[in-house]
């Protein structure tokens, strides 16, 4: 008995699920081990936290309150955004708290500090503070006692110390002082932010938020009450790229040696400017712009996987019409 | 050894047995979940003794003589009686108490989620994306009115009201598909990069 013959569209639709894994695989592994310089567009949800950010840079009379609300399942989008807003802070000397309300955050929050902190020389205590695990249950009632006293709220930081006594609170009141909070998590968590700092208070809310959570947020961005927001693996590549054009740019000075000089946000700038991968020596400044060379490439497999197994469905659709 | 080196070979074999459950299930896919969720409950047991037992019950109690702080840590093991069959009744005392900061989130919440948001959405047509947000809330809203027919006029405003939600439902997809990818993206990294030193 002759075999039936069979198209390369049935072939197609007939694929086991593992050779796409494969290829997809290989469509991440090839270009992280060849890598290339893909230009990363900067959007403006972006562009305002890092203006919001730096607008602080220098005072001892603003903060930055970084939450973290995610366990290691997400680290992969939102560590390299941590990691940046860190480095920004640190390069700029801008005041930073960190506070976490899950446990497995905990060791996810030191690992960032300590991550950002390597090659600048800043002190728990004047520069940043870690005020530690703090319960979820008592995550409103500490909300809404930030807005009257924020030592007082958080009564002791992450190494046991009475956060009224240490230097940086000096000049920090409440949310008049800390006036951004940037919330990174892969769930809706950040948005009680919006409902009570924001609403009650009037704070500055931002969030870091996995891809997945992004599109839904877009509203509050519209509505302005998130004054910015980076949204996955992208919004990470973002903000690593405005940190390196921007916050840690480097100029020659009359001797020809590279010396710090950190300029202000300008979309010229950013629009014309090229980094090469191979020219920023530490990886983890980098992380997240490496990784969205091979999303781009895993991409375009998806889309003409996408596209195949379209076509492979009309014609198949097409054949038993034709038959019936 | 390095304690780095070490951690990174427990974290890779972790990592590739996870992964070997997209060929099939086996012993190693099996392994790495159960100890996943235990070192999850391990570390969190202590650290929750450590950053809420201590300084919200123990301290205030036993150091500080706040006697007080007796009656909600009472209330809260209640909660034990879940496991009881004739007396899980007790555990809704502290239930109920927990409700009280919905309860409290309730107006902010009116005021966020929805008055914000009806006034961002009533803006002056003076661009393009007013419109299409005025055009895009009218149309969606009269699709979820059922008291009425689909058909018609009306059945067309509801027909765009479909489309937009569609281009909504494609960004989020769109946006998951990254997500999913970023993840793997993570781990390969994570193999290639620390583990293998292969990522400049």
């Amino acid at each position: 008995m002759a075999e039936k013959k069979i198209s390369f569209y049935e072939r197609m639709q007939a694929l086991d699920r593992r050779y796409i894994y494969l290829v997809v695989a290989l469509a991440i592994i090839i270009p992280l081990l060849i890598p290339f310089n893909s230009k990363t567009y900067v959007t403006e949800p972006s562009e305002n936290i890092y203006k919001k950010i730096d607008s602080f840079a220098g005072r001892k009379d603003r903060a930055v309150l970084l939450s973290f609300t995610h366990d290691a399942s997400t680290m992969a989008e939102l560590f390299p955004m941590e990691v940046s807003i860190l480095r920004h802070c640190f390069e700029r000397n801008i005041l930073v708290f960190t506070i976490c309300f899950l446990p497995q955050a905990k060791p996810l929050m030191d690992y960032a500090l300590q991550t950002a902190k390597e090659g600048y020389e800043v002190q728990s205590g004047i520069d940043y503070v870690n005020f530690g695990y703090k319960p979820w249950a008592i995550f409103v009632p500490l909300l809404l006692k930030m807005g009257d006293d924020i030592a007082e709220a958080v009564e002791t930081d992450d190494e046991g110390r009475i956060v009224n006594n240490l230097e940086i609170m000096k000049e920090i009141k409440n949310y008049n002082e800390m006036n951004l909070i940037v919330d990174f998590s892969g769930s809706a968590a950040g948005l009680r932010w919006i409902t009570y700092a924001r609403a009650k208070f009037g704070a500055n809310v931002a969030l870091g938020v996995t891809a997945v959570m992004a599109a839904d947020n877009y509203i509050y961005l519209q509505s302005g009450q998130l004054t910015g927001m980076l949204g996955g693996l992208k919004g990470a590549a973002e903000y690593e790229k405005l940190v390196d054009v921007f916050a840690t740019h480097k100029e020659l000075d009359e001797n020809g040696i590279l010396k710090p000089a950190p300029r202000e946000f300008s979309k010229e700038i950013i629009k014309e400017s090229w980094i090469k991968m191979s020219d920023i020596k530490n990886r983890q400044h980098k992380t997240a712009r490496i990784g969205m060379n091979a999303q781009t490439v895993a991409h375009i497999m998806i889309i003409v996987f996408i596209v195949l197994g379209n076509i492979g469905y009309f014609v198949s659709k097409r054949k038993t019409e034709k038959v019936s | 050894m390095s304690f780095e080196t070490i951690s990174n070979f427990i974290a890779a074999f972790f990592t590739l047995s996870i992964f070997s459950f997209l060929y099939k299930d086996n012993p190693f896919y099996k392994f790495a979940e159960a100890v996943f969720i235990g070192v999850s409950m391990g570390y969190a047991i202590p650290l929750i003794y450590k950053d809420v037992f201590t300084p919200f019950v123990y301290r205030p109690i036993f150091v500080e003589s706040k006697f007080w702080i007796l009656i909600p840590a009472l209330m809260g093991s209640l909660y034990v009686f879940r496991f009881s069959k004739n007396l899980s009744w007790l555990s809704r005392y502290p239930i109920v108490f927990g409700m009280a900061i919905v309860g409290m989130g309730v107006p902010l919440s009116m005021h966020s989620y929805v008055l914000v948001q009806m006034r961002s959405a009533m803006l002056p047509f003076d661009n393009i994306n007013t419109i299409l947000i005025f055009i895009g809330t009218v149309s969606i809203l009269l699709y979820f009115f059922f008291s009425r027919e689909h058909k018609g006029v009306y059945g067309k405003v509801t027909n765009v009201g479909i489309w937009y939600m569609m281009v909504g439902f494609g960004a989020s997809f769109g946006y998951t598909v990254m997500a999913r990818i970023s993840l793997l993206i993570g781990r390969i990294q994570f193999l290639l990069g620390d583990c293998l030193g292969l990522v400049k």
